[in-house]
């Protein structure tokens, strides 16, 4: 039973990193692989602001969010300069940054060590220790994530980013700041990413570099993919397939050496078959508007 | 210092070479194709299985496994690309699922052979040559030469053969060489063989010079890649000129400050690049930058 709420809160967390970044790869069309990144400077300032200074944890998740919005601004003005393919391989690069600085950057990160004795969140003298109020926890932020998200993209914004991601020159052309739109969205969806990274590292209660690096922001991106890029709902659903994946594969009874492995294998698989697939609608799609014409 | 400039050479070279093999299939078929990082690994894996498992000497296992690394990917391309090609998708969705190949791919290897850090060296390590104060190992100075070597006859297949003209017209204008009776399909089959032979054979030497592992082929690319988009999608000097700023600047930051930051380094360079030299030295304008 433990073992299923810790799976549960998992997916929560999953589910808050891949409809965050929905807003950026699926509303935008900006493909980002930043988002362990995030995830990760989440976790870390809370964990360092709570193990060294002993700040309450609504504070840190703000300082949290505050600090991931303000990185994510400083380098989505040299992510926006570049479209397409190129962003992927920019956002790479900003994942690898910040994985090495968590990594390398010894004297406060303490490095590959991690840093361990997080404590559990506090609210009002009531701690969310044991795992059922920590899961209503999580579902509390999945919900409001979910619900601002929604919003976002039902609303004029969410249009804009919709309309730029169909076709960047004729948004422009229609008067709408695409570059402020593009560094709003990636600066909301990196500010949610690291809401999941506080609830992660309280969780948890101890973090170390790996849990941040980039085979996390593929399988992230992964997930927002499977799910279908723009759907919320899908997306949750995804996160509860590929999350529950290892579990799958262990009760069918997969030799523990070649697990992981599987596990990325069938990952990879779905990444294609899921492309293949989107080219096929779009395929229909222009035929449609053909015949429109 | 010495040791320094001769690490810069030994490096630029290999950013150069990885880099104009990826830069053959970037050119013709305009997508990041990240599963060439598997053609590094792959051919130094199957080097490994042939002159280690197999006991078969290097020269027997060499060929065979640029061979095999060029069948791989025209495997890859026919089987998997091309179908997606088809269907009409975009450059993005095409790197994202060269990414899932390139998953695949690397977790089969991982299976076959393991995680840890393997190698095919058989001679024993030396200390090296002393050059001016500072040693050069046989395996560093083959590389070089080798790479060197190659890069001029991958020049001269590009320039002067026949295919190679038909490469870098479709690569230049795919619909105007296709009213030509120049087919797309073969020159981007033909830009494969190029291009993941001349992987293999950098995963070869890069595999002889220091060990391996599964995930050996990411690092390189990804720093090939970052030497192309700073040289910026032009000729083979720029290409060199970007391999030889990054190569400098990731060892000077190794010398300098610590070799751990050598990744954050690359990437450094190329964010900064991007922001205030979007079309890197060449200066050739290309839509993916400032749109």
């Amino acid at each position: 039973m433990d073992y299923i709420l810790h799976l549960a809160i998992l997916i929560c967390i999953y589910t808050i990193l891949a409809q965050s970044l929905s807003l950026v790869a699926g509303n935008s069309g900006q493909t980002s692989l930043a988002q362990a990144g995030f995830y990760g400077i989440g976790a870390y300032t809370t964990a360092l602001l709570t193990v060294n200074f002993g700040l309450p944890v609504f504070l840190t998740l703000l300082l949290a969010m505050v600090l991931s919005g303000l990185i994510a601004y400083i380098v989505s003005k040299a992510a926006i300069k570049t479209i397409d393919d190129y962003y992927i391989i920019i956002t790479l690069g900003i994942q690898v940054v910040i994985f090495s600085i968590m990594n390398n950057w010894q004297a406060v990160t303490r490095g590959p060590l991690g840093i361990p004795g997080i404590p559990s969140i506090e609210v009002f003298s009531f701690a969310f220790d044991d795992k059922i109020s920590f899961l209503l926890l999580s579902v509390f932020f999945v919900c409001s994530v979910w619900f601002i998200l929604h919003n976002i993209s039902t609303s004029p914004f969410g249009r804009v980013l919709r309309a730029l991601s169909e076709d960047e020159v004729y948004t422009k052309s229609l008067g709408k700041d695409v570059q402020n739109a593009k560094i709003v969205s990636f600066v909301i969806s990196s500010m949610f990413a690291s809401i999941a990274g506080v609830l992660y590292a309280h969780y948890i209660s101890y973090i170390d570099p790996t849990s941040f690096n980039i085979d996390e922001s593929i399988f992230i991106l992964s997930i927002v993919i499977i799910g279908g890029m723009r759907n919320l709902r899908g997306i949750f659903f995804a996160a509860f397939i590929l999350v529950l994946l290892p579990e799958v594969l262990r009760f069918i009874g997969m030799p523990s050496s070649i697990a992981p492995n599987m596990r990325q294998i069938i990952y990879g698989l779905a990444l294609i078959l899921v492309i293949y697939q989107m080219g096929q609608k779009q395929e229909t799609n222009k035929r449609v508007s053909n015949a429109n014409v | 210092m010495i040791l320094l400039i001769i690490n810069i050479i030994y490096y630029s070279i290999i950013y150069a070479f990885i880099g104009f093999s990826f830069f053959c299939i970037y050119n013709t078929s305009k997508y990041l194709h990240f599963t060439h990082a598997i053609s590094l690994t792959f051919g130094a894996y199957i080097t490994y299985f042939i002159s280690i498992q197999l006991n078969l000497p290097l020269v027997v296992a060499i060929p065979i496994s640029v061979l095999l690394g060029i069948g791989l990917m025209l495997l890859v391309n026919q089987y998997i690309y091309k179908p997606l090609q088809i269907r009409n998708i975009k450059n993005w969705q095409m790197l994202i699922a060269s990414l899932g190949v390139y998953i695949v791919l690397q977790n089969i290897i991982s299976i076959l052979w393991g995680d840890s850090t393997l190698s095919f060296r058989t001679w024993p390590v030396k200390q090296g040559h002393p050059f001016y104060g500072a040693y050069i190992t046989d395996v560093q100075i083959i590389t070089i030469l080798v790479s060197i070597g190659l890069l001029v006859i991958i020049w001269g297949f590009l320039e002067k053969t026949n295919i190679g003209q038909k490469i870098k017209a479709v690569s230049s204008n795919p619909e105007l060489s296709n009213l030509l009776g120049i087919s797309k399909d073969k020159a981007v089959v033909w830009s494969f063989i190029l291009g993941s032979g001349f992987a293999a054979c950098a995963g070869i030497l890069i595999g002889a010079d220091t060990d391996m592992t599964p995930t050996m082929g990411f690092n390189w690319f990804l720093y090939a890649v970052v030497a192309m988009i700073i040289g910026g999608m032009g000729k083979m000097h720029y290409l060199f000129l970007g391999a030889i700023l990054l190569a400098s600047a990731q060892l000077l930051s190794a010398y300098y400050i610590d070799s751990k930051w050598m990744n954050s380094t690359a990437f450094i360079i190329l964010i900064l690049f991007l922001y205030f030299k979007p079309y890197g030295f060449s200066g050739i304008r290309i839509k993916k930058v400032e749109i």
